[in-house]
């Protein structure tokens, strides 16, 4: 690293600078040396018995090339968010996944942003997500991107900044949930001086959202979520969303259509599916129209989509809305289809098609983040400073060879949270954010996300199959977190009096009546 | 069989399916509480003093005042009768005097479920909640059926276990209900029901049907549906209608002459009657008397059980509970 890069100021987000708490932090902070290291670490055990016997966990593949099944690294000390905080990232999100559901609507539409010369159609058709054959297609309720996952990251000033959107499939959503429910139960004592607006309700958000939007008589809709397969990484947050939602988990071979409409093989022969939840990508769903080759798909799928009896979440050629060069305009977007200014910024990205900006780029190349532009998950991304140079080289090659596939970005420094060590203390860490909004008739965002952190000092790698962690993220209620909730004056409550439990000894009355004299006695 | 054993054999039952369900209560109490919004609490109450009002009067006469204290109250302190693991001794001796009866696995798995409460209790008002021991609990109670349910013949003996088991789920379940409702003159809106999703969801949590409840119920876990669900589902285990259903087929095997008998005609007729309230729709207010109804009925039940099979142990218990 160099020398200019080590000055820039990292934004800690419960100590300022001069160390001293801020003042949302300053009961957890207390609370936190109340327990001490030891119960730290216990709690830690006690998380790890619990994920594994409950299953959550992920594949982390060991240096030598063994696949290990490890309980999900939730790390114990939660992050939290001040109302006014959360208050403008959700105004900012929900800003941005408008414009972006304007946007994909436009591109297989009338193309308003390209004649407008805003966004060159050249780059658009060139994404690889880009799927033809959403063309003229209205989805129902004219949604496109029903489930939205923007990351989001701190710099070091502490302002909140779009590092990608995802609008596919973004998982992480199940682990948001399981994390919230495992703090209940590890360190209780942690919410008694905090008032965390919950996050139970997401799958019911879902679900009445995914009604929403299905074809056919109200109230009558069927919804299921379509998975690969168990073998997919992500299959435990597949079922856990349809064993929340209450409805079917699908995989290709439950589904079929006839005549242009999409069923399910029950027992009791075909039933009409009217709402698909996918959790795999555009390429795979129908064979006939994406790739061939395609097992996972179903035959004629796109037919009924085209037809409007099916409604797809997240609909067809959403993808080409994420992509990383894309993302770069959507600051734009925002001011063309809305007419608003963006409440969140981009980090300052360059679109290495343009061949000054890939000049700037390749001239900074080792200080520079290189991404492909259409992976998702952190796959193929090069960070500048953390490559060695013959690397570095070979990147540089890969870039001129084919400058649209590409995206570089400012390096920007993670916000850092106190993270649990193995010893029990604490340390900082970086974190980034993943909010998750539902759009349905409205854009819903369930308040925090999956706060991914990097467990290992000093990187910036968030990934949980690189070694990352997580943290149950804390929307405080409002802005008066830093109190403890007031004693509540008792609410008026009678109940009805129900009769003593009975006991039932054989010996009857006398035995019975001096256990509960004893009882009375002695409390 | 000797009455006496058939009455340790309803106790044992009922004492281990009590202390699962005063567990669960805990459970779902203790999350519910732990993210509560205190200045909201409309709608279903399962707050602690609803849980001690579940447990009965005696119980609320002896209210604490922080949720520690409630916690341990309930569970771990054996100076309280009504205690999670008074339950369990009560039901371990209970198992000691039907050790012939009862398989040797039986006998051990309600042995170890004491031996291992008290390590299980360390910590329950700590900073670490009562999430081990609640789990605990429930694993070892599901334990104790299961290895009945595959070890033990199928005779009378059988039969009373099993209706003490069913019948205490049932008056459990009906309890919360009656505590938890919102009485209809409270309410707010139009429905005769003001609630919150959250507490509605804690009353399943508290009995274990969360996941049962998404899969049978396409609705909103509102007060009105969660409460119609556990009354009248007969597919839910944990319902009161098929808990009572179960009491009336175990007594139907272990009577000689079940035709002749008030407690199987008694509650023949309640769940008829059931059956029949669960078809109209006019359910919304009237929730709260059928539980009402139901309790007492339940009560009579109790005591023509001990009447007829138990040669009329403490009728002065019958007394107090009627």
């Amino acid at each position: 690293m160099s020398a200019s890069r080590q000055l820039t100021p990292i934004y800690d987000e419960v100590f300022t600078e001069r160390g001293e708490r801020r003042p949302h932090a300053e009961q957890l902070i207390a609370e936190l040396e109340r327990l001490g290291s030891e119960r730290l670490v216990a709690a830690g055990q006690l998380r790890d018995a619990l994920f594994m016997r409950q299953g959550i966990t992920f594949d982390l593949t060991t240096t030598d090339g063994a696949v290990a099944d490890r309980p999900f690294p939730l790390d114990l000390v939660p992050r939290i968010i001040p109302a006014h905080e959360w208050n403008e990232i959700k105004r900012g999100l929900a800003q941005r996944i408008r414009a972006l559901n304007h946007f994909v609507a436009d591109v297989y539409h009338e193309r308003e942003i390209v004649k407008a010369g805003i966004v060159p159609w050249t780059l658009i058709a060139s994404r690889s997500h880009f799927a033809r054959a959403a063309h003229g297609i209205r989805p129902p309720g004219g949604i496109y991107t029903h489930i939205a996952g923007c990351d989001l990251v701190r710099d070091g000033d502490g302002t909140w900044k779009v590092l990608e959107d995802n609008v596919r499939t973004p998982s992480g959503i199940s682990y948001m949930l399981e994390n919230r429910i495992a703090m209940t139960r590890l360190i209780p004592s942690l919410f008694a001086y905090y008032r965390v607006r919950p996050v139970d309700e997401y799958p019911a958000l879902l679900l009445a959202s995914l009604k929403s939007v299905a074809p056919g008589p109200e109230g009558e809709a069927t919804v299921v979520v379509w998975t690969p397969g168990p073998a997919n990484s992500a299959y435990f947050e597949h079922a856990f969303l349809a064993r929340q939602m209450g409805v079917e988990l699908v995989e290709a071979s439950d589904l079929v259509v006839r005549d242009d409409v999409c069923y399910m093989r029950t027992t009791n022969g075909l039933a009409r599916v009217s709402a698909i939840y996918r959790r795999l990508d555009d390429a795979f769903i129908d064979p006939l129209e994406f790739r061939p080759d395609s097992l996972l798909g179903v035959p004629g799928l796109i037919r009924a989509y085209r037809a409007g009896t099916v409604a797809i979440a997240n609909a067809i050629g959403t993808g080409v809305a994420d992509d990383k060069a894309i993302y770069y305009y959507v600051p734009e977007m925002i001011r063309f289809y809305l007419g608003e200014t963006p409440l969140l910024e981009n980090v300052v990205t360059y679109l290495l098609d343009d061949p000054e900006h890939l000049e700037i780029a390749l001239s900074r190349i080792d200080e520079l983040v290189f991404k492909p532009t259409g992976e998702s998950g952190g796959r193929g991304v090069v960070i500048g400073p953390h490559t060695d140079e013959s690397r570095l080289a070979s990147l540089a090659t890969a870039v001129r060879a084919d400058p649209s596939q590409w995206i570089a970005q400012e390096l920007v420094q993670l916000s850092t949270v106190p993270t649990v060590q193995t010893d029990g203390t604490l340390a900082s860490r970086h974190v980034d954010l993943r909010p998750f909004a539902i759009f349905g008739e409205q854009i819903r965002i369930v308040p925090g996300g999956l706060t991914r952190v990097a467990l290992d000092e000093g990187t910036m790698v968030v990934n949980s199959s690189r070694g990352g962690g997580s943290k149950d993220t804390w929307v405080l209620a409002d802005d008066d977190d830093s109190a403890p909730p007031e004693p509540q004056a008792p609410m008026p409550f009678a109940p009805p009096a129900l009769p003593d439990l009975r006991l039932g000894s054989w010996t009857g009355q006398a035995q019975q009546q001096q256990q509960q004299r004893r009882f009375e006695r002695d409390s | 069989m000797l009455a006496r054993i058939a009455h340790e054999l309803f106790w044992l039952g009922r004492n281990v399916s009590r202390a699962e369900h005063t567990a669960r209560l805990i459970d779902g109490v203790f999350q519910a509480d732990v993210q509560a919004y205190h200045e909201d609490p409309s709608g279903v109450t399962l707050s602690w003093d609803a849980v001690l009002a579940i447990m009965g009067s005696t119980a609320v006469a002896h209210a604490r005042s922080s949720r520690d204290e409630t916690v341990a109250l309930l569970s771990t302190d054996d100076t309280n009768v009504n205690s999670v693991v008074a339950s369990v001794a009560r039901a371990r001796e209970g198992a000691r005097t039907v050790r012939d009866v009862i398989s040797a696995e039986m006998w051990e798995a309600i042995n170890g479920f004491q031996l291992g409460l008290g390590e299980a209790a360390i910590g329950v008002t700590g900073y670490a909640g009562p999430y081990s021991f609640v789990s605990y609990v429930k694993t070892r109670s599901a334990l104790f059926w299961g290895v009945a349910a595959r070890t033990m013949l199928r005779d009378e003996a059988y039969a009373f276990l099993d209706a003490g088991g069913r019948f205490e789920g049932a008056d459990m379940v009906l309890r919360m209900l009656r505590v938890a409702l919102p009485a209809p003159e409270e309410s707010t809106d139009h429905q005769g029901f003001s609630l919150r999703d959250g507490q509605a969801l804690a009353l399943l949590q508290a009995v274990g049907g969360l996941q049962a409840y998404r899969r049978a119920s396409a609705s909103a876990p509102s007060a009105a549906a969660v409460a119609s669900f556990l009354l009248f589902t007969q597919s839910y285990p944990d319902s009161v209608t098929a808990s009572i259903a179960a009491v009336r087929d175990a007594l139907l095997l272990a009577d000689a002459s079940p035709r002749s008998s008030d407690p199987v005609l008694r509650l023949s007729r309640l769940l008829a009657d059931l059956g029949f309230r669960a078809g109209t729709a006019a359910v919304g207010s009237g929730l709260l008397d059928v539980c009402e109804t139901i309790g007492s009925e339940l009560a009579l039940v109790d005591g023509d059980i001990s009447d007829r099979y138990f040669g009329g142990v403490a009728p002065a218990e019958r007394l107090m509970t009627a």
